[in-house]
């Protein structure tokens, strides 16, 4: 029992929609993995599925429970932020804390305290008179004070400025993980949790395209700008994207040797934008 | 239970404007306008005052009259066992606002999408479905009776202290009679009852607020009412033996209006019958044979009825998706 989720031929069906596609997979505990799909890939409803909020076809376990039926025991340990405007208007901060503080039992009301005597928030302002940036950051708040297992992420920056939303990742690097937690997390932002990402799925039409653990990426991926007299060869050896820079052409191989590429030109390690790009080619079509 | 208290407190921030400052300011009006009335009365001879007094509206100088021919005990043995009546207005108004408060409970979380927000607490579907009907069916009966007794004896207190003014002392035979300190216990005995009674109603409009995606009212109301009009329809054209005026009565009626303390007595042979025994139809009256509803199948079949609604309601809240 080491994998914290495990996916076997999942899937689910909207009439004839196959929203996800029989995909398996496994998440070990202590690792920050990145969803990354276009929009109507599979993601949010691979996230639904594990957190128990959408019936499914397959096999899927978290933390050794079956999220079907075995929702209410799941969610001790598993925490998640949906979006960042789903706190409902009438709710007030003091409320939220003592309500959260009342029914969780893993909840630390300290930490929250000490997380939101850092921001602008006060015990009795309301939800509806708070910015999406404050919003974000109450949510936050009671989520980081929770200890649990599993952290699901989706879009939690979503309508967020640049600031608030760095702000949040580092505020969940170093005040909330350790070793014994997981996050799973979706976005469209993907430069700006790259680095804090362990382990990257992209998903795309219900299937997972790409399952790679960060430091894998530069053993397996290499681009390559290649002159216009050695692209032959560099076709050759099966590029799996090729763009236009300047008149060279930019390669990305999917596990050629650095060594064998760096005699066709200038090898970089590719950022995740660009392999994400280069395996959803089409997916827009 | 301690999660219970929580998701109960819940439910009281997000409705204290319906739940309890409804009754308060309603309860306080009325208390307000009695106490005008009486000061008016006492003021000029020729103002023409009215005051609810055995359930019925009388004015204060047949009052006058009543009473300078009946001794303060008789007087006082009245008004002990009539003074809640005064306060019917708020219980009508509870039934009313319970039945939208029943209507949005599983539907406006949906709509706002923070029903992610809920469900990512360790709270089943159960517990807040349950935390909607105790809610519902004992923390707003609750309120409105406490706000209907201080109300009915801050009026009562008001009317004993200016017939007093006006030496005629029925303040001690009032604290003497019975009747006063039954008027709560009897308020509170009608609670089961109508707990009883209203049960397949909160259970239908909590399985409606959690089913539907949109358009609560029109799905809990019309179509029990559509039913009925194709009912009426099939029984012109094809003529089969259908009873309409039964379906309205028990079906259509105990759905949509159980939730009016009372309605029970609005029913078939059984009504009538408890009302001509009760002579009128106030509250001491009625208490009693008020019970005698816990013998009808109606109100049995209606109640495990709502048990199945609320399961309903539980399975549905299961999966349902934000909206």
């Amino acid at each position: 029992m080491s994998a914290l989720i495990s996916a076997k031929h999942l899937s689910k069906h909207y009439g004839q929609h196959r929203a996800i596609d029989d995909i398996s997979f496994e998440i070990a505990p202590g690792r920050i993995v990145g969803l990354i799909g276009p929009n109507g890939s599979g993601k949010t409803t691979t996230l639904k599925a594990i957190l128990g909020l959408t019936p499914f076809q397959g096999e899927l376990t978290v933390l050794g429970l079956d999220p079907r039926t075995e929702r209410d025991r799941l969610m001790r340990d598993v925490c998640f932020v949906a979006d960042v405007a789903i706190l409902p208007r009438w709710l007030k901060v003091g409320d939220a804390v003592d309500f959260v503080a009342g029914v969780h039992p893993r909840f630390d009301r300290s930490k929250a305290e000490r997380y939101l005597a850092n921001t602008k928030l006060t015990p009795s302002m309301p939800v509806k008179a708070m910015s999406k940036g404050m919003l974000a950051q109450l949510h936050l708040a009671l989520v980081m004070a929770i200890d649990a297992r599993l952290l699901v992420l989706d879009e939690p920056t979503l309508g967020l400025d640049i600031l608030y939303r760095k702000q949040f990742y580092q505020d969940l690097l170093e005040e909330y993980f350790d070793e014994k937690k997981t996050i799973v997390i979706t976005t469209h932002q993907i430069e700006e949790i790259e680095h804090i990402l362990t382990d990257l799925m992209f998903i795309r039409d219900g299937k997972i395209t790409l399952s790679v653990a960060m430091d894998q990426i530069g053993e397996r991926f290499n681009e390559v700008m290649v002159a216009p007299s050695e692209l032959d060869a560099a076709l050759a050896l099966r590029p799996i994207s090729q763009r236009q820079v300047f008149g060279k052409s930019i390669l990305l191989f999917d596990g050629v040797p650095r060594a064998q590429l760096a005699a066709l030109g200038e090898t970089r390690l590719p950022s995740v934008a660009d392999l994400f790009v280069a395996t959803m080619k089409g997916a827009q079509a | 239970m301690n999660k219970l208290k929580w998701l109960i407190k819940r439910e009281l921030w997000e409705h204290k404007g319906m739940l309890l400052w409804t009754p308060v300011v309603i309860g306080a009006v009325m208390t307000a306008l009695a106490a005008a009335m009486l000061l008016f009365s006492t003021q000029g001879a020729h103002f023409q005052s009215q005051l609810m007094v055995n359930g019925q509206v009388t004015d204060l100088h047949h009052m006058g009259g009543f009473l300078e021919g009946g001794a303060p005990a008789d007087v006082a043995a009245v008004l002990a066992k009539h003074y809640l009546d005064a306060t019917t207005p708020l219980f009508i108004v509870m039934g009313i606002l319970i039945f939208f408060y029943c209507l949005s409970a599983l539907y406006h979380d949906r709509r706002d999408r923070s029903l992610l927000f809920w469900k990512s607490l360790p709270v089943s579907d159960r517990l807040t479905v349950a935390s909607k009907l105790a809610t519902a069916l004992v923390v707003a009966p609750l309120i409105t009776s406490a706000v209907a007794l201080a109300s009915g004896l801050a009026m009562l207190i008001m009317l004993a202290l200016t017939m007093s003014a006006r030496h005629f002392n029925v303040i001690g035979p009032l604290l003497a009679s019975p009747d006063l300190y039954l008027g709560p216990l009897r308020l509170l005995g009608m609670w089961p009852i109508y707990f009883l009674w209203a049960l397949p109603t909160v259970g239908w409009l909590l399985m409606v607020s959690a089913w539907a995606r949109s358009k609560v009212f029109l799905w809990a109301v019309g179509s029990p009412l559509l039913i009925a009009m194709l009912g009426v329809w099939a029984q012109k054209t094809l003529q089969p033996a259908l009873d309409i005026a039964w379906y309205m009565r028990h079906i259509v009626g105990h759905l949509l209006l159980g939730l009016i303390p009372g309605s029970w007595f609005m029913r078939d042979r059984f009504g009538g019958r408890a009302l001509a025994d009760a002579g009128d139809a106030s509250l001491s009256s009625l208490s009693g044979p008020a019970w005698d509803v816990l013998g009808t199948p109606s109100l049995w079949l209606g109640a495990a009825a709502g048990v199945l609604m609320l399961y309903v309601a539980i399975r549905l809240r299961r999966w349902r998706d934000a909206s």
